[in-house]
């Protein structure tokens, strides 16, 4: 009887996403974007995760950070970090961070989830801080631990035009975002070499996300579900993400 | 119609300058060769200061050609390592840990 319901219990967890993001990840990217129908390259992104300690709790670090390559400095200089702390086991946000640099603009945000509430601390440019809570659902993640979370589908039980919704949370709004399965592609997925991959759409009820099936991510088809491939299409343009250097997963 | 050719090419050649000097990359091919077009159908069967002005614009063009094409071969995309941002990123690790710690999470 124990085995049976260990066994259900771990089936539940498998279907409902238990992560397996392991701490000491870390995956490179070359961000590019389309200019006059030419993609330049503009920046690394690096993707990480490590783990954090308190008295109470073990949290996983997820951080992602996008920098601009050395020629495009002097023009438009990019330093963008966003974080999310998370439950190692369920990926549910206990913290989001985001810290972003872009050619001078700055902007500052902190969200604490506490429950069903998150008390955010936003500073723009050079105004004040301000503080604000709001209530959000249970099953609600910011836009760092989104990108984990889809990573535990298990992508290999679903149909072409198959879709799961999730709930995100990012400019102190609620967003559902709405996740389809397009089936698989070889996709080249850097020191990978070339990998079978989940061709997933990602579409948001969002002025930040453009188009229908504009917005795209590869997941290499084996247990990491690596993102090889990341197409997106935003108000102001169209580029891409493409998998350097996959370590640690 | 040959003084056409010639603005155009002086315009397009112009244009080459301002993109092979930005980090444009392959883009700057897009006004490069119309340049090294107009400068060629300028040169035919012209003489003077029309000659001399296509070939210029020729020599200039076909230069940022090649140092376009050097660029993509021989500047590899990197990141500097910035001591700043490091540091923020430690401190803001800290400083989250500190809050998860003080609220209790």
């Amino acid at each position: 009887m124990k085995k049976l319901i260990l066994a259900v219990c771990f089936l539940v967890a498998f279907q409902s996403g238990f992560s397996q993001i392991k701490s000491g990840e870390k995956l490179v990217y070359a961000a590019s974007y389309n200019m006059a129908g030419m993609m330049t390259q503009l920046a690394q992104v690096k993707l990480e995760t490590n783990t954090v300690k308190t008295s109470k709790s073990n949290y996983l670090h997820l951080s992602c950070e996008a920098v601009t390559f050395s020629k495009w400095d002097s023009f438009f200089k990019i330093r963008d970090l966003y974080e999310s702390y998370v439950n190692p086991l369920n990926l549910k946000p206990a913290m989001y961070k985001r810290d972003i640099d872009e050619g001078g603009f700055k902007k500052k945000e902190k969200y604490v989830f506490k429950g069903n509430t998150v008390a955010a601390t936003i500073k723009k440019r050079n105004y004040p801080e301000s503080q604000k809570n709001f209530s959000i659902g249970a099953n609600t993640q910011d836009v760092v631990s989104i990108l984990y979370k889809l990573r535990t589908i298990n992508f290999a039980a679903y149909k072409p035009g198959q879709t799961v919704g999730f709930t995100i949370v990012f400019d102190a709004k609620e967003i559902p975002v709405v996740v389809k399965f397009m089936g698989k592609e070889n996709v080249d997925a850097g020191n990978l070499g070339a990998k079978d991959c989940y061709k997933v759409s990602i579409s948001a009820k969002t002025d930040a996300l453009k188009g229908r099936d504009k917005n795209l991510i590869w997941l290499t088809a084996d247990a990491a579900k690596i993102p090889a491939l990341i197409r997106f299409s935003i108000p102001v343009g169209t580029g891409q993400l493409t998998l350097k250097t996959a370590s640690g997963y | 119609m040959k003084k056409v050719y010639l603005i155009l090419a002086l315009l397009f050649a112009t244009v080459s300058i301002i993109f092979t000097v930005l980090p444009m990359g392959t883009l700057a091919f897009m006004p490069i060769i119309p340049a090294i077009a107009f400068a060629i159908l300028a040169m035919r069967n012209s003489d003077g200061r029309i000659l001399h002005g296509s070939r210029l614009i020729l020599f200039v063009s076909a230069s940022m050609l090649l140092i376009v094409i050097g660029k993509e071969l021989f500047v590899k995309d990197e990141v500097v390592a910035d001591k700043q941002f490091e540091q923020k990123k430690v401190e803001s690790e800290k400083e989250a840990t500190n809050e998860l710690e003080s609220e209790g999470l």
